[in-house]
Formats: C-alpha cells, sequence, structure tokens
C-alpha cells in the first residue's frame, strides 16, 4: 500500500536501474529519492549520515568500514525499485544494525575476556554467600613460647621445656640472625594453623617471616607441629634472651547464634517496619489523591477538570522519580537512618499508588451508582453503598502489593544511608565480611520470597 | 438494549445527577390534579449532540402499567432517567402528584426520588455487599447518613426486607454475596430493594432484557403483581412486543426519540408494528 501511494505521489525522474544504483553509490538514498521513493531514500540518507557522525564523533575509524555492507545493499536496493522488484527491507535495517550495534558494544566496554577471567575473583564473595554466619561458637585465644639466645654466647643457657602445655620447644638454646632454627610444637588443640611471633628483649613483638611469607604452622592430629624459622636481625651484639611465640585462635563451646544474626534480624525488621510505615502512609495519601486524578469523577466541570490533569501530571512527575534519588535528598534532609528511608518510600507509593488507585475509581461499573442515586441516597451514601465496595478490593490488592515493592527497595534504599538492613549489607561489603554480607543476602532473600507468596495470597482472596 | 442509558454513563460524566448545576428555577408549584405523572414537551440532547428525545409529551394515570418500546437507541431509556433526573432533561418538565420533579432542588429531589422506585437490565446490584444490604439500601432515602454507614438499619426496615425478599421469593439467599446469585434472581433483589422504597411510581428499564424468557416471564409477573395488588404505577420499557402485549394495560412506542403510538396494546397490528420496528422487523414471540 505504501509503496504504490509514495510512488504515486513523488513521479520518479529516472527510469535506469544502473543510474539509481549508481546514485546510491554516490550519495546513499539518492537513487530511491530521485527514482520516486523519497521517504525511503530520505531515511537511507538520514541513517548513512547519523551513523558516520557517530564514528566520526567518537573517533572509531577503525568500525567505518562496517557501514560497506548497508552502503553496498543501500545501490542494490535503489535497482532492484527501480526495475520494480520486491527488496528485503528487513535487510537493510540489519545491516544498519551491524554499526549500530558495533559502536554500542565498544561505548559500553563490553569485554568478554575480562567477563571470564575475571570470575575467580568473586570467589571470596560467593563462598561467604555460601557459608553465611548466622551461628558460631566462642573464640578462644592460646599462645606458648620459648627463650632463645641471640645471637649466641660461649656458655648458652640450657634448653628447659616447662611441664605445661601447649609448649614449643627449639633444636637449640642458641641461634645467630638470619640462622634457621627448627621449632617443635606439642600440646595444641588437633588440626588447626597458627602463627609465628618474635619477640625481643624489650617485648616488641613481629610476625615471623621468611623471605616474604609469613610463617605458619599447621598441627596434626596429635596437635603437633614442627617448622623452620629464620632467625631476625637483632640491634645489640650483646647475647640476649628472645622469645619465639606460637599463637592460634580456635572455635570452642556449642553453636551460637551470632552478632550477625541479631544484626540481621533487627535490621530487617527495620526494613520492614520501614516498608509499612511507607505504604501506610503512602497508601493514605494516594486515597486523598486518588480521587481528584480520577477522570469519572471530575468530568463535571472544567474546574474540576484542570485539578484532574494537575493532580496526574504531578503523580507522573513523582512517579518518574525513583525512590533511590529521592533517598539522597531526604537523607540530606532529616539525616542518615530509617526515616529518611521512610520518606522517599512514601512519596514513590503516594505517585504509584495514586495511578493505580484511580484507574480502579475510573473503571468502577457506573450501574449500582446509578441504581443506589436513584432510592433517594445522598452523595456520602452513593460513596459508601455504591462505590467503595467496588473500590477496596483493588485498593487492598495493589497496597498489599505495594508493601512487598517497598520492602524490596527499601533494602536498597540502605545503601545510600536510607536505614534498614541495607544499610549493613553495604559496610559488610565495604569491609568485605561476606559472610555477614551472605547472612544478609539470604535474610533479604527469604524475606522477600515470604512477602511476595503472602501478598499474592491476598490479592488471590480480595479480588 | 439501554443504548441511550449506556452512552450518558459512559466515559465522560459520574453517574451521580445531583453534581449538575442547575439554573434556579421556582420552587415546586401546585399543578392541575388531573393525573398522577405527566410529561410536558421533554427533550434531551446529549452534549455531543445526539438528540435522544424530542418533545415528548404524556401523561399516566394512577395505576396504570405502560409499557415503552421502541428500538434499541430510541430513547425508552433515557425517557425513564428523566423522570427520576439520573439524567437530567435539556428542558421540559415532569410533574408528578402536582410537583414539578425538573425544578425541585437537591433536597426534594432526593425526597422525590424515594419515593419512586427503579429497577435495570443489569440489575445493578452492589455485587460484593450481601443480597440483604443491597435490599436495604432501598431505604437510604429515609434513613440517616450515619445509621446507614454504620449498618444500624432500624429494625423495622431488616423486617421489612426479610418481608420483601420472601414476597420475591429468595429469602434464604438474604446473606450470600448478591452475584452469587442467578441473574434471575439478582432481578427479584432488585424488585425487593425497590419495593423497600414503598414506591407509588416504578420505573423499570428493560427488566427482562438480559434474563432468558422463562425468567423474563416470572419477573414480569411479580412487577405485574405489584401493579395489580399494591397499586403501584409502573413505567416499564420492553423490547419484546410479546411481553407488552401480556403485561401492558397501555403501550407508548418511541422511534427517534418521538412518540410513534400511544394506545391499547391491542390496536398494535401489522402496520403499526413496521412503523414502529422498521420494514425489515419481524414480530417474535415470547411465550
Amino acid at each position: 500500500m505504501a509503496r504504490e501511494n509514495s510512488a504515486e505521489k513523488n513521479s520518479p525522474s529516472i527510469r535506469n536501474p544502473s543510474l539509481a544504483a549508481l546514485l546510491s553509490l554516490l550519495v546513499p538514498g539518492l537513487g530511491q529519492i530521485l527514482s520516486g521513493r523519497r521517504e525511503r531514500g530520505v531515511s537511507i540518507l538520514l541513517t548513512t549520515v547519523v551513523l558516520l557522525a557517530l564514528v566520526a564523533w567518537l573517533k572509531f575509524w577503525d568500525l567505518a568500514p562496517l557501514i560497506l555492507p548497508f552502503w553496498l545493499y543501500n545501490a542494490w536496493d535503489a535497482r532492484q525499485l527501480v526495475l520494480g522488484r520486491r527488496v528485503n527491507t528487513t535487510l537493510l535495517v540489519l545491516l544498519a544494525a551491524l554499526l549500530t550495534y558495533s559502536v554500542g558494544w565498544r561505548v559500553t566496554e563490553i569485554d568478554v575476556t575480562q567477563f571470564v577471567e575475571g570470575a575467580p575473583k568473586i570467589r571470596p564473595f560467593v563462598s561467604g554467600l555460601l557459608r553465611p554466619n548466622y551461628l558460631t561458637r566462642e573464640i578462644e585465644y592460646g599462645e606458648a613460647k620459648s627463650p632463645v639466645e641471640v645471637p649466641c654466647s660461649d656458655n648458652p643457657p640450657p634448653l628447659s621445656p616447662g611441664p605445661e602445655l601447649p609448649r614449643i620447644t627449639l633444636d637449640r638454646p642458641c641461634a645467630n640472625p638470619g640462622e634457621p632454627l627448627e621449632v617443635f610444637g606439642e600440646g595444641f588443640p588437633p588440626n588447626i594453623k597458627g602463627e609465628l611471633w618474635w619477640e625481643n628483649t624489650i617485648g616488641d613483638q613481629s610476625r615471623l617471616r621468611v623471605g616474604r611469607e609469613f610463617v605458619d604452622f599447621q598441627t596434626d592430629d596429635q596437635g603437633r607441629f614442627q617448622a623452620q624459622i629464620v632467625v631476625p636481625q637483632v640491634t645489640n651484639e650483646n647475647p640476649q634472651t628472645h622469645y619465639v611465640e606460637a599463637r592460634y585462635v580456635t572455635h570452642v563451646g556449642p553453636l551460637t547464634v551470632s552478632e550477625t544474626t541479631y544484626l540481621v534480624v533487627q535490621r530487617m525488621g527495620e526494613t520492614i517496619a520501614q516498608a509499612l510505615m511507607a505504604t501506610t502512609l503512602g497508601a493514605l495519601l494516594a486515597v486523598f489523591f486518588s480521587f481528584p486524578a480520577a477522570r469519572n469523577l471530575m468530568a463535571f466541570h472544567p474546574v474540576a477538570i484542570l485539578l484532574y490533569y494537575v493532580t496526574r501530571g504531578m503523580l507522573n512527575i513523582l512517579r518518574a522519580i525513583e525512590p533511590l534519588i529521592m533517598a539522597i535528598v531526604f537523607v540530606v534532609w532529616v539525616g542518615l537512618g530509617p526515616f529518611a528511608g521512610v520518606l522517599a518510600l512514601t512519596v514513590h507509593s503516594i505517585a504509584a499508588l495514586g495511578k493505580l488507585y484511580s484507574e480502579a475509581i475510573e473503571s468502577i461499573e457506573p450501574g449500582p451508582i446509578e441504581a443506589i442515586t436513584a432510592t433517594g441516597a445522598n452523595r456520602i451514601q452513593v460513596i459508601w453503598f455504591a462505590v467503595l465496595p467496588q473500590v477496596w478490593p483493588p485498593f487492598i490488592a495493589f497496597t498489599v502489593y505495594r508493601w512487598d515493592i517497598n520492602v524490596r527497595m527499601s533494602t536498597i534504599i540502605g545503601f545510600v544511608g536510607g536505614g534498614g538492613i541495607g544499610f549493613l549489607l553495604q559496610q559488610w561489603i565495604r569491609l568485605t565480611d561476606f559472610r555477614s554480607a551472605g547472612a544478609a543476602i539470604w535474610a533479604i532473600a527469604l524475606v522477600v520470597t515470604v512477602l511476595d507468596f503472602l501478598s499474592r495470597e491476598v490479592r488471590r482472596r480480595v479480588v | 438494549m439501554s443504548g441511550r442509558g449506556a452512552r450518558s454513563l459512559g466515559s465522560t460524566a459520574f453517574p451521580i445527577p445531583f453534581t449538575h448545576t442547575r439554573q434556579t428555577q421556582p420552587a415546586p408549584q401546585r399543578q392541575d390534579r388531573s393525573n398522577v405523572l405527566q410529561i410536558r414537551n421533554l427533550t434531551k440532547i446529549y452534549e455531543d449532540g445526539t438528540v435522544a428525545l424530542h418533545d415528548i409529551s404524556f401523561e399516566v394515570k394512577d395505576g396504570e402499567f405502560l409499557v415503552i418500546i421502541g428500538l434499541s437507541g430510541s430513547g425508552k431509556s433515557t425517557l425513564l432517567r428523566c423522570i427520576n433526573r439520573l439524567i437530567e432533561p435539556t428542558s421540559g418538565q415532569v410533574i408528578w402528584d402536582d410537583v414539578d420533579i425538573t425544578a425541585a432542588n437537591q433536597g426534594e429531589l432526593r425526597r422525590i426520588r424515594r419515593q419512586i422506585g427503579m429497577i435495570f437490565q443489569h440489575f445493578n446490584l452492589v455485587k460484593r455487599l450481601p443480597v440483604l444490604t443491597n435490599v436495604l439500601t432501598g431505604r437510604l432515602g429515609y434513613v440517616s447518613t450515619w445509621r446507614s454507614i454504620l449498618g444500624r438499619w432500624p429494625r423495622e426496615d431488616r423486617e421489612r426486607a426479610f418481608r420483601n425478599l420472601e414476597l420475591v421469593g429468595i429469602a434464604e439467599k438474604a446473606y450470600n454475596r448478591a452475584d452469587e446469585l442467578s441473574g434471575g434472581q439478582q432481578q427479584r433483589v432488585g424488585i425487593a430493594r425497590a419495593l423497600m422504597q414503598e414506591p407509588r411510581l416504578l420505573l423499570a428499564d428493560e427488566p427482562v432484557a438480559s434474563l432468558d424468557p422463562a425468567t423474563s416471564h416470572s419477573v414480569m409477573k411479580y412487577i405485574e403483581q405489584l401493579n395489580r395488588e399494591m397499586g403501584v404505577t409502573v413505567l416499564c420499557s420492553l423490547h419484546f412486543l410479546s411481553l407488552a402485549r401480556t403485561y401492558a394495560t397501555r403501550i407508548i412506542a418511541l422511534k427517534a426519540g418521538e412518540i410513534v403510538f400511544d394506545g391499547d396494546p391491542l390496536d398494535i397490528d401489522d402496520r403499526r408494528f413496521k412503523e414502529i420496528y422498521g420494514e425489515e422487523a419481524v414480530e417474535v414471540e415470547i411465550r
């Protein structure tokens, strides 16, 4: 249809297919324009200009040849048009898309290599996610030390390992700086890791290294270990007593609910409460705004229609602003904390619910209103008996759904300081405490799933 | 069908007629007492320019069963709704019992409306409310706002509601939600609701158009009962001439907003039928 119409409108001035192709080869679209297909030709010309301008502006000169398939096919297209044959417009669009997507690929810095190679970097995060620390055991610190004379004197004090466990024993009572020294440990908890430290004459402590690596030990099933250290440099050339120290940390006692769990539960409660307050406040105000935003209620007078447009416009603008942005504003306004989040979510809820409520009002059946009016009821009675019974089920359904959404949103709003569990999650991620972050993420997933289920059930029942 | 009515209730206006600002008119005045209901030069032109009623005049005597017939869009629904001003007439008067309804203010209009029962093609029950509450809404014009909203209906109204439900044979459904009932049952609830008003006039807008033939007759019989036994004047629009012939004491036929026939049901012969319904129409019997 369109083709015949445009062919009638613009009388073709060239009828030679080769000439049309040549013209389009020189200036894309020109052949089409001159053979009477102005709209198509102009589209091709504009596409070419825009694509080339994009390439030039971004200086992606190496991508420029990708326009060639489009350019060549455009010439073919001009020829086929003059011959009156069908041409594949889809292919023309796809060829134009080739360069567009190439530019898009580069602008967004898509990097498949990085995507694959970077994957191992998130291992600590994933392992934290898989081992959320809801439960923990008490930590016990333990240590054992042994004296050593540095540098060796002519008459070093004898090795005298004490009777109490755990204890460490050295292979000789004295050593010179830079010399290796064997350390034996016994009576330690089995199968644990520990660190070896050096304590000098004035009590300064430093972790021992061999080369650049820290010296750690690992006990066996009997709680014994053997490790080699290198005696560090000392400042005093006179023989003095230093100490080698073995330290370890063990988890003891029964599993108990961790501090993380308490925090997660507390902040999750804050998040749910935030969503509850925001949804309730938002819903009340949305009811107030939904009546002037309902076209069928406002059609009776020009001033009312004006009010309708103002309310609608206001709701639309508010709805366009993401709650995250509002949260940033309210954090400045009322300070960090859940209140800022409540305000941000409230404003967004008013806009979202106001629109949904007003649409529910607009879609009510006029019949019952007519019937109740005909009984001689007054306006309040008409609204009570004919309007409200029709609108409360969708109102409740929308509100419960909004609460569900608000819980999800409030987790995000915590990231910008709006309180709730998002605030904690963000801190734990920054502190690289991924096990706690994992605990928070699982809690969010659980609460969102449960609320989603509940809100679906409530909606199913009221509608 | 309710072509005109549907138009007026559509997207443009919320059909609570007392939102309309009416120009001040003289207070209701006593007219000559010869007839119960007088329609004088009634004209309704909708905002889009459609002339739904054009200079209609007729009188309805006490106790008549007047059936209004005509094609869809002939103005039947508009006419009925102009009588209780669910639709504001453009010009003309409706005088009932010597009171000019068209000149009544909001308070007066509500007091007039509560004496005029109305039933509808689509029943217009509040679907989510129980049958009993739907019936009780017929008393809204008599009960104070707060009592009705708090559900503290007077005891005699509750008793009356049950009596009326018994009268239409569905007392056992009193506590069901209205939308659980069949079409015929819903229309009987509609009749019970209208009866709560103790109406002296009943407007019935295509009361059986959504019902099957058997149910249609049962509903029409209830309306006939009101007319014969309680002396309620009935104005009823109908689609089928056969139904109109069975129940009407008098028939008015509308065509394009004008009266093309007014008289005895038996006087509608083949020629008149074609005048009303058009040349191609064939009469369908509903038994």
